[in-house]
């Protein structure tokens, strides 16, 4: 047999092939630009348009492109004046009046009106609009009209004591290129959007890049860096990658990562590790529709059962804070004066024999009025934390005599799962504002149509929600909201988990970089070499 | 052959395939309504976390956002009006960023085209030689060590797969050869043309292999049993009498006769050249078909969701057909007459 062989012509092409493609890739370098910032983006944002917008991706782009009438102090969190120089409330909560600086303009140098802001308002109450995560905030304002060129006021149906956030954070966008006749919802601006802030849109690579450049006739303090760029990168371990490459400057990090895969010499010669707490914390709820989680005692013992502080050690390397309630672990309306349930079996065992629960069948499963204790615990799939802390806690109740049923859902099935209360217990984390309204996740009201799933109800607690939402002055609003975070600990209609930090790198290259509790500022930052 | 019974069979052909085709719609897009979750109430309640809603103002909003999205409607209603405008290829907005889905699967096919010619193309062009390999020298050594090779790597999964090559070939810590994320650098239009082609399958180099590795097995195993059957034949040895050179036996005589089954393949090459694969575009940061498809599953965009599903059933009948005739075409034992009957 010939000893002639086809494979190595094949062989041959294949190491041209290589040849070429390395040869190639010599030469297609894009020298990188020191004076952008390229920033992570987990997903990309459906939209650009404030008003549609319903992803954080898109938050974070627009707020340096559209600005709002008011803005929050970095340090204090109080209001500041930004699109408004001043503004005035009527002594019974109901009136805001702005007055809007002389100088705006918008990034094509029409300036900015009154109009917009009234046509903003209208965006949002209009039914065709998709903005219905936006409308139900504003469903309160009677209406919002012109005084003159450059005031206008906003006058609300009932006091309420987030009323300034809702208009001095409402979304506003530029009439004079919506007011086309072309649909809101389908219009090209939302893919381009131009507004009145420090940076201006340049391009919008459909899932790859979005470019934003600083707009040199901002009528405010211009920022240093010249121009941010958001990278969109799906799987955040490939995005790590990308930022020790030094294609990325600002990345958020996993708790394994920044214990872990960041620690190396070189990563902390060339990037810095920053780490805040935003509002928020996570949870499991007790849905208290169910025979077994109806009795405070038994929700007491399950607490006792769960041994958090391993669970924050074991699943987020210690990162967090061990929560006790609803509020804002950082805020005024925390009452610190509430302390942590620890870990505790052999009191929750006593607490479930005093509440009736015993294994009376020998069954190996704790029962009560024939009901035995065991329910189905719901996750999110595809979420790290929730999957590992299901086991964990299966596996601690197991060894009293609890079973659970771990049931893990995709998102869409998920919601409409607790949507129906067809659901036992839950885990799950909330993060809100700096300003924070008990109300739709906590009042009774809302337990049939609202956040507060699980069902609680608490006449007391209904009463302070309602009573903290027309109180004006933070002070005494703070207190009563204590008052309500030391009642819902006593009820327990959920065992508080943790409030997780915000865990970010970003390329030593910036400086001037403080941490702030409403995160990084970039505008403040200046770009060394 | 007589070409009239040909156009008649293709013509007849063709209206079985459309009955199939709205069978299919229908089915789909019956299960995507019945199937639950739905995209108003994820609009809502976002994957962010807290979602807001005060009791009965919400059920307003829920129902103003229903009608927006077309879905107030009876089931029936919404399939016709889709239908009626599958007419005119238009397959309506994405729930998701109210752009025109044509729109949004003209920008990802492109991407999904490339990756897939190119790792189809290599996985020919490596595993038909590799099969023929193994079938010239059966049992040799080298043939159990291509199998043995060809099977680990089809054993491998390509998201670990995919992962080890980006820690390792290019990420910033080990070598750091290859772009990691997405399919061209950001500002390749500064460069010259020819660059920007090189720097798009510099891009592609990862990706390409993670598609690659594990189809090797299947086609390279498929070809040399297929050959080793045929060069058992008479016709061989008659060829090799002949004192024809082995390689003009096994390329000219052998491959060519062994490569028929192969047609069958080609069936199912024209759906899969358009479905995406979803962790390597993931993974990859590719926007392409698969990325799209799957989060239009995850957030109920269902207009997404049906132009996809009707697309890729569209083509699948498409191939059907396709390799029927071209069975015609290369097998002169099977003829159009004989289906007639």
């Amino acid at each position: 047999m010939s000893r002639h062989n086809p494979f190595i012509k094949k062989r041959r092409c294949l190491f041209f092939l290589f040849l070429f493609l390395t040869l190639a890739a010599c030469n297609v370098h894009v020298p990188k630009d020191t004076q952008t910032l390229v920033w992570h983006l987990g997903a990309e944002p459906d939209t650009l348009n404030p008003i549609l917008a319903t992803d954080v991706y898109a938050s974070r782009i627009d707020s340096f492109i559209y600005e709002t009438l008011l803005e929050r102090d970095n340090e204090t969190l109080a209001f500041k004046p930004k699109l408004a120089e001043s503004w005035e409330a009527s002594p019974d909560h109901l009136i805001f009046t702005f007055t809007l600086r002389p100088d705006l303009y918008w990034h094509d140098n029409i300036p900015l009106t009154v109009e917009d802001i009234i046509y903003s308002f209208q965006r949002i109450m209009d039914p065709k609009v998709d903005a219905p995560h936006l409308r139900v905030y504003y469903q309160d304002i009677k209406t919002v009209e012109k005084v003159s060129d450059k005031v206008v006021r906003f006058i609300f149906k009932k006091p309420y004591f987030m009323a300034l956030e809702f208009c001095g954070g409402m979304p506003i966008v530029p009439k004079h290129l919506y007011d086309n006749g072309l649909h809101f919802n389908r219009h090209p601006t939302n893919r381009a959007p131009l507004g009145t802030g420090p940076y201006r849109f340049v391009r919008w690579n459909t899932g790859k890049d979005i470019l934003l450049v600083r707009h040199e006739k901002y009528w405010g303090k211009k920022p240093d860096i010249r121009s941010i760029q958001f990278k969109v990168i799906a799987e955040d371990s490939v995005a790590l990658q990308v930022l020790k490459k030094g294609e990325l400057d600002l990345a958020s990090l996993r708790p394994i990562q920044w214990v872990r895969q960041t620690d190396s010499k070189k990563f902390q010669e060339g990037f810095q590790k920053y780490e805040y707490y935003t509002p928020g914390y996570s949870f499991i709820g007790w849905n208290l529709r169910r025979p077994y989680f109806q009795d405070k005692r038994v929700r007491k013992a399950l607490t006792h059962l769960i041994n958090r502080e391993a669970i924050l050690k074991e699943l987020n390397f210690g990162l967090g804070k061990l929560t006790t309630g609803p509020f804002y672990i950082e805020g005024p309306s925390y009452n610190h004066g509430v302390t942590l349930d620890p870990y505790d079996p052999e009191t929750a065992k006593k607490i479930l024999h005093e509440a009736g629960w015993e294994d009376h069948d020998n069954d190996g499963i704790l029962d009560h009025e024939g009901i035995p204790f065991r329910f189905e615990f719901l996750i999110p799939s595809g979420r790290r934390f929730a999957e590992g802390l299901a086991t964990i806690v299966k596996e601690d109740l197991s060894k009293v005599g609890i079973q659970v049923d771990i049931n893990k859902l995709e998102w869409a099935l998920f919601i409409q799962k607790l949507n129906d209360h067809t659901f036992d217990a839950v885990t799950l984390g909330w993060s809100f504002g700096f300003e924070q309204d008990p109300y739709q996740v906590w009042h009774s009201s809302q337990s049939d149509q609202g956040s507060n799933f699980v069902g609680f109800q608490n006449e007391k607690v209904d009463a302070l929600i309602e009573k903290a939402r027309v109180e004006f002055d933070l002070k005494s609003r703070s207190q009563m909201h204590q008052e309500i975070h030391s009642l819902i600990h006593e009820e327990q209609p959920y065992t508080f988990l943790f409030a997780s930090p915000s865990l970010v790198a970003l390329n030593r290259r910036f400086h001037n970089v403080k941490v702030y509790p409403i995160g990084l500022d970039p505008l403040e930052w200046t770009v060394g070499p | 052959m007589d070409g009239g019974t040909m156009i008649h069979y293709i013509l007849k052909r063709f209206f079985l395939i459309l009955p199939t085709f709205f069978g299919i719609t229908l089915i789909t897009f019956l299960i995507i309504q019945l199937a639950p979750g739905s995209p108003v109430s994820l609009k809502l309640l976002g994957p962010g976390g807290a979602g807001v809603r005060s009791d009965l103002i919400s059920k307003e909003v829920i129902e103003q956002t229903k009608k927006l999205y077309g879905l107030d409607q009876p089931v029936y209603v919404q399939y016709g009006k889709w239908l009626k405008r599958l007419v005119t290829l238009d397959f309506g907005d994405s729930y998701k960023d109210h752009r025109p889905v044509s729109l949004k699967i003209r920008e990802a096919l492109p991407i999904t085209l490339l990756l897939n010619i190119i790792s189809i193309f290599l996985i020919y062009l490596i595993s038909i030689p590799a099969g023929i390999f193994s079938a010239v020298h059966p049992e040799s050594w080298m043939d159990k060590i291509t199998t043995l090779l060809l099977f680990i790597l089809y054993s491998l999964p390509s998201f670990w797969v995919a992962m080890i090559l980006i820690i390792y070939l290019g990420g910033g810590e080990y070598l750091d050869l290859f772009p990691i994320a997405g399919i061209v650098s950001y500002g390749v239009e500064t460069l010259p043309f020819w660059n920007q082609v090189g720097n798009l399958l510099w891009h592609l180099v990862l990706p390409v292999i993670s598609l690659t590795y594990g189809g090797l097995a299947f086609l390279s195993r498929f070809s040399r049993a297929q050959l080793l059957e045929v060069i058992r034949q008479d016709f061989i040895r008659t060829a090799r009498a002949k004192g024809l050179s082995e390689s003009v036996v096994i390329l000219k005589h052998g491959l060519r006769n062994a490569l028929i089954p192969l047609v069958t393949l080609m069936g199912t090459l024209l759906p899969a050249l358009i479905g995406g694969s979803v962790i390597i575009e993931q993974i990859f940061s590719i926007p392409g078909m698969g990325k799209l498809g799957f989060e239009a599953v995850l957030t109920r965009d269902y207009p997404v969701i049906m132009a996809i599903v009707a697309i890729e059933a569209f083509l699948t009948l498409i191939s059907i057909l396709i390799t029927d005739i071209l069975y015609v075409l290369i097998d002169p034992r099977i003829s159009f007459e004989k289906v007639h009957q």
